[in-house]
């Protein structure tokens, strides 16, 4: 029983360390690395979380657009590329031109589930096209991974990454240290599969 | 400012506790020691759950993959109410030894 209470003990201290003190903020900058806002071939936001069944967009889903019209708008690329599941594909489709963006600026890849999914769609969209310099859209715990993928599909990806600073409140906090230990096993495995 | 109002507000409602169980219910001050290992016992067999859900999960999701050749993502494990039913579980589990001490 000392083994469980050592193991309480441990996990009491990290929930006290990744809620109230700035560890998940720092994770979070230091996995985003530099962004680099260059001018490019395309804007692509990749998929996160999908829509909703009422077809709201997720709030991940929902950043990561803004920053891609953003950067858009800023006309650091001719064109906005948005990947993911269709019904999430779908709903940003609808927003970014409630934006502002106009419809020939807009392509939208095949159905998507998961990054390395969204990568080959991504290949076989721009490359015939000869699209190959992309400015990526990723949340900044993702980015790592998702910037291996797409390079590997053969494009020279710049990673522009969501607001990097992360959240302040308790709450968010642990939900952000939930999701950066996600993304590292997901980041080892895939190592140790050798599909990175 | 958000964080201390919180702190504050669980160690004010904590000193509360202690003094409403040793003055209204008589419970002794020097088991409170004995308590507080007992709920770490608690948080520690909920961990063990957690990680024994995720492992099932996990393994099922990955096996589903390679069975059906569907991809199925593993992000639908990451969702707090697996943490709250590990919990639950734990709780129950440990309520359940304690009836037979």
């Amino acid at each position: 029983m000392h083994g469980l209470r050592l193991l309480g003990a441990v996990a009491v201290l990290l929930f006290v360390v990744a809620a109230f003190t700035p560890l998940a903020n720092v994770l979070n900058v230091r996995m985003a690395g530099h962004a680099r806002l260059e001018p490019s071939d395309a804007v692509v936001v990749l998929g996160r979380g999908g829509a909703d069944s009422d077809g709201v967009l997720t709030n991940r889903s929902l950043r990561r657009l803004l920053r891609g019209v953003s950067l858009y708008r800023d006309g650091l690329a001719p064109l906005l590329v948005l990947s993911g599941s269709t019904g999430e594909t779908r709903a940003r489709l609808e927003l970014a031109r409630g934006l502002g963006v106009p419809e020939a600026a807009i392509l939208t890849t095949g159905e998507a589930l998961s990054t390395r999914q969204e990568a080959d769609e991504l290949r076989r969209l721009l490359l015939p096209l000869g699209r190959r310099r992309l400015l990526l859209v990723a949340d900044p715990i993702d980015m790592p991974r998702a910037r291996s993928f797409v390079e590997r599909a053969g494009f020279v990806v710049y990673p522009a990454p969501t607001a990097a600073s992360g959240p302040s409140v308790p709450e968010s906090r642990l939900g952000l240290v939930r999701d950066i230990a996600m993304e590292l096993c997901a980041l080892a495995y895939y190592r140790l599969t050798g599909a990175l | 400012m958000e964080l201390l109002a919180i702190v504050g507000i669980v160690a004010l409602t904590s000193a509360g506790a202690c003094l409403a169980g040793a003055r209204v219910l008589a419970l002794q001050r020097s088991a409170l020691g004995a308590a507080l290992g007992e709920a770490l016992e608690c948080v520690g067999l909920a961990v063990v759950f957690l990680l024994v859900n995720l492992a099932v999960g996990m393994a099922s999701i990955l096996g589903f993959r390679a069975l059906t050749g569907r991809f199925v993502s593993i992000y639908w494990l990451n969702d707090v109410s697996l943490a709250a039913l590990s919990c639950l579980q734990a709780l129950v589990f440990h309520c359940w030894r304690r009836t037979m001490r």
